[in-house]
């Protein structure tokens, strides 16, 4: 079977410098998949590539279905509307409805009309994540979740992303700095490191890698005790 | 060996135009003059837009504030003219100064209407200031350049003129060349790379941008004067907006930041503007012909230039020879 | 006083048309974050078609109506020729829309001739608060408040104008959502030509429109709309208004010739001030 998404050999420049430099990952339909490394990595450029934003210098990136981002930073339409703010991620779609999505977030339905730049961190990024399901995407690409939020509001939110894996089956790309949350969520995940993956698996045994341990989860305090 | 066939390549050029107005009558020499003094304006203008990325279309006005302070410091204060020449750059650049201060801080397109609201300002200030500078009808009876005892009339006027106008405009494009080969100069491509770089690596952006505005607009102001001496009489109507759009396309065709470019863009536009002029003029051409060829060309170059070639033709000559 | 009511309602009836220019350049400077050179030139394209299809024999409003959609026709054209090739720069841009507005010229030229053209409007007087004036005045007044209403709709409550005005908000997110920007931008300049285009066909029975009429405009647009930041169509209609006021009263009370150095002084000054609120490094191009 055609995995849902397919990226092989893939290179990406800025001009001079090279983004990404022969990465190669695999996600199938419905599964949750992490992406974890540092600031840098090379992440969000991936991302872009995925949603079709930048164009490859090299090898492939292919996509068997819709693609949704939500961008790091939240990036919202802030002089507009919350209402405003779904209604435009349906672009792509016919249903330009939000009420799956405030049936999802009820507390943005009692915000709708609010501007969306004047919501707090938690409450915006919700409204990038319903405003990315608007268009009813087979893959929803998150990058960077976590940033900025309190470890409450994320949980809630990574919460919401596993019941919509499970119940509609949508795949999730989960691109995070904070390794812990990312391996928790996501049974399977991949680690890019300037430019390349340096290592993938099922999360328990990236989780329980020395060398990722070090890294990105704190370990080396572990390994002491 | 590439650099000494750039030095070479420039002192063919320098020779050649050396020689060139021997061979050239009257009307060809006042051509010659004219690509001459355009070189100097535009290499000022090809400075500022290539280096500081500032978009001005109000470099006729320096041109023309050149040209009327030249000319009533030699007619009415009965300045040399030598000495009226350079006090006339000086004021321009010192009005530049003024001018620039707060335009400057302006974005790319703000400056950009600014400058042309600017030259529309000074036009319609010369125009009323009738008492001092004629009005509408012009300044006519400007003093004949003279270098001392000597004065430039006669037969052989427009030659020497060809020869003052080629001294100044090298004058300028090495002043321009070692500017920008100097470490100043290495703030200024600092600067045309990012100017958020620059200011990072510690250059004073907005001074070095008002340099370099005033620069330009001295060279404006020194060819203005110049051209006051050689005509003997200017009027607002030598000074349209038009002109200030004919620099800006020699700049863009040229190159911007080129140094040769200056040269090659004010000769490939003034040449142009020539053959269409004769062409429109041809018996049997309707009256506005000139006119309709002028604005059709300089309407299709500067678009054609920017979508097809926005380096400008001496960048894109030396990229193909590099890379051949 | 019947003096200064003159001047008023002259002001104002110039003053919309300057706010339609205005609102042009604003529409297009959002999307795309280029100031549009030609603007000008499209109120001149208006004013000079509905001229010359008035002269054909073409019916009042249907004569002008179709001046109007060439006008946006123009627009799109500019569009293409400004932003079309994706990774154009900005400033790349901004002397395109001047080679083509220049390039106008002699299009105009020898479409329409040299001389300034005229034509009739809504003709006679009204007779309001003790002063004749000119029918046309309402037309322009009426034309450009319901152009405004119609525009707020626009923007406010259709899709398209709300991914307009998103490709402004946010250009990236725009993309991420779908939003073809270039596209969006290529409808912002169909739709500033469209506003240039009415203003033309409003003002040209007012004052006479020649080939290079599109200097003044541009000017006295571009000075209202740089009241808004370039951004604001609300406050650009205020800017107009006032500019056209300022302007009717220059020339009536003092100097004809001084008139036209309103609107460059003023906005020159207010350039300068907004320039003095904001950091004095631009942003690199983003």
């Amino acid at each position: 079977m055609t995995p849902l998404l397919s990226v092989r050999d893939l290179v990406v420049r800025y001009g001079q410098a090279t983004a990404l430099d022969g990465v190669s990952l695999e996600l199938g339909a419905g599964e949750m998949v992490a992406l974890v490394g540092p600031n840098g990595a090379g992440k969000t450029t991936l991302l872009n590539t995925i949603s079709g934003l930048l164009r490859p210098a090299g090898g492939e990136c292919a996509v068997a279905g819709r693609v949704a981002q939500v961008p790091e930073g939240r990036q919202l339409f802030a002089d507009m509307s919350v209402e405003d703010n779904l209604r435009l991620g349906a672009w792509t779609v016919r249903d330009r409805s939000p009420a799956r999505v405030y049936e999802l977030f009820p507390p943005l339905a009692a915000m709708r009309r609010r501007q969306a730049g004047t919501l707090s961190g938690g409450e915006q990024q919700m409204v990038a994540v319903g405003r990315a399901l608007m268009a009813r995407p087979d893959l929803l690409a998150v990058d960077e979740l976590s940033l900025g939020l309190a470890p409450r509001v994320v949980d809630d939110l990574a919460e919401h992303l596993g019941r919509l894996n499970r119940d509609t089956g949508m795949a999730v790309l989960l691109v995070e700095q904070n390794a812990r949350l990312a391996l928790d969520l996501c049974p399977r995940a991949y680690v890019l490191e300037s430019g390349r993956i340096a290592a993938s698996g099922p999360s328990a045994e990236l989780g329980q890698s020395a060398a990722i341990r070090a890294a990105y989860l704190g370990g080396a305090m572990d390994e002491l005790q | 060996m590439r650099r000494r066939l750039g030095i070479g390549l420039g002192v063919a050029i320098a020779i050649g135009t050396l020689l060139l107005p021997i061979a050239l009558d009257d009307s060809q020499l006042t051509v010659y003059v004219f690509i001459g003094l355009a070189t100097i304006v535009v290499a000022g203008l090809s400075l500022l837009m290539g280096y500081a990325g500032q978009v001005s279309l109000g470099q006729g006005a320096f041109y023309a504030i050149g040209a009327y302070t030249t000319a009533l410091l030699a007619k009415l204060l009965g300045l040399p003219p030598p000495l009226a020449l350079a006090a006339a750059t000086a004021g321009t650049a010192a009005i530049a100064v003024v001018v620039g201060l707060p335009l400057l801080r302006l974005r790319g397109h703000y400056l950009a209407f600014a400058t042309l609201a600017f030259q529309l300002i000074v036009l319609s200030v010369i125009g009323e200031a009738r008492g001092l500078t004629g009005g509408d009808i012009g300044l006519p009876g400007v003093p004949t350049l003279s270098i001392g005892p000597v004065a430039l009339e006669g037969q052989y006027r427009t030659f020497v003129f060809a020869y003052i106008v080629w001294a100044l405009a090298a004058l300028a494009l090495l002043l321009n060349r070692n500017l920008v080969r100097s470490r100043p100069g290495r703030a200024l491509r600092a600067l045309a790379t990012s100017e958020a770089g620059a200011l990072a690596a510690g250059v004073s952006v907005g001074r070095l941008k008002l340099q370099v505005f005033a620069l330009s607009a001295a060279y404006a102001g020194l060819a203005g004067g110049v051209y006051a001496f050689f005509l003997s009489y200017i009027a607002p109507g030598s000074f349209p907006v038009l002109l200030s759009i004919q620099f800006l396309i020699m700049a863009t065709v040229g190159g911007l930041g080129s140094i040769t470019g200056s040269l090659v863009g004010a000769t490939v536009i003034t040449l142009l503007v020539q053959v269409l002029t004769a062409v429109g003029t041809l018996p049997g051409m309707p009256l506005h012909a000139p006119a309709v060829f002028s604005y059709a060309v300089y309407g299709l170059v500067l678009v054609l230039i920017l979508l097809l070639l926005p380096e400008g033709l001496v960048p894109a000559v030396q990229r193909r020879w590099r890379g051949a | 006083m019947s003096l200064l009511l003159q001047y008023l309602a002259s002001g104002i009836a110039t003053g919309c048309t300057f706010a339609l220019v205005a609102t042009g350049f604003v529409a297009i400077y959002r999307v795309t974050r280029v100031v549009n050179f030609a603007q000008g030139a499209f109120a001149v394209v208006g004013g000079m078609s509905a001229f010359a299809l008035l002269s054909h024999g073409l019916p009042h409003v249907l004569a002008e109506a179709l001046a109007v959609l060439l006008a946006a026709v123009v627009g799109l054209l500019v569009g293409l020729g400004a932003i079309g090739r994706r990774g154009t720069p900005v400033l790349a841009s901004l002397i395109i829309t001047l080679g083509i507005g220049i390039g106008s010229y002699a299009v105009l030229i020898l479409a329409f001739g040299d001389q300034p053209v005229s034509f009739d409007g809504v003709g006679g007087a009204l007779a309001v608060a003790g002063v004749t004036m000119p029918r046309q005045f309402l037309l322009v007044a009426a034309v450009t408040a319901a152009a405004f209403a119609a525009l707020a709709l626009f923007f406010n409550r259709t899709y398209l104008g709300r991914a307009l005005t998103a490709c402004s908000s946010n250009p990236h997110a725009a993309r991420l959502v779908g939003i073809d920007t270039t596209r969006m931008g290529l409808v912002s300049f169909a739709l500033g030509g469209a506003l240039g285009g009415l203003a033309g066909v409003l003002l040209t029975p007012l004052q006479p429109v020649a080939f290079n009429s599109d200097v003044g405009l541009a000017i006295n647009g571009f000075a209202a709309a740089v009241f808004g930041g370039i951004l604001r169509p609300g406050t650009a209609l205020v800017g107009a208004l006032v500019l056209g006021v300022a302007e009717a009263l220059v020339a009536g009370y003092s100097r004809a010739s001084f008139q036209s150095g309103v609107a460059l002084v003023l906005m020159l000054a207010l350039m300068v001030w907004q320039a003095s609120r904001r950091p004095a490094i631009a942003e690199d191009a983003a």
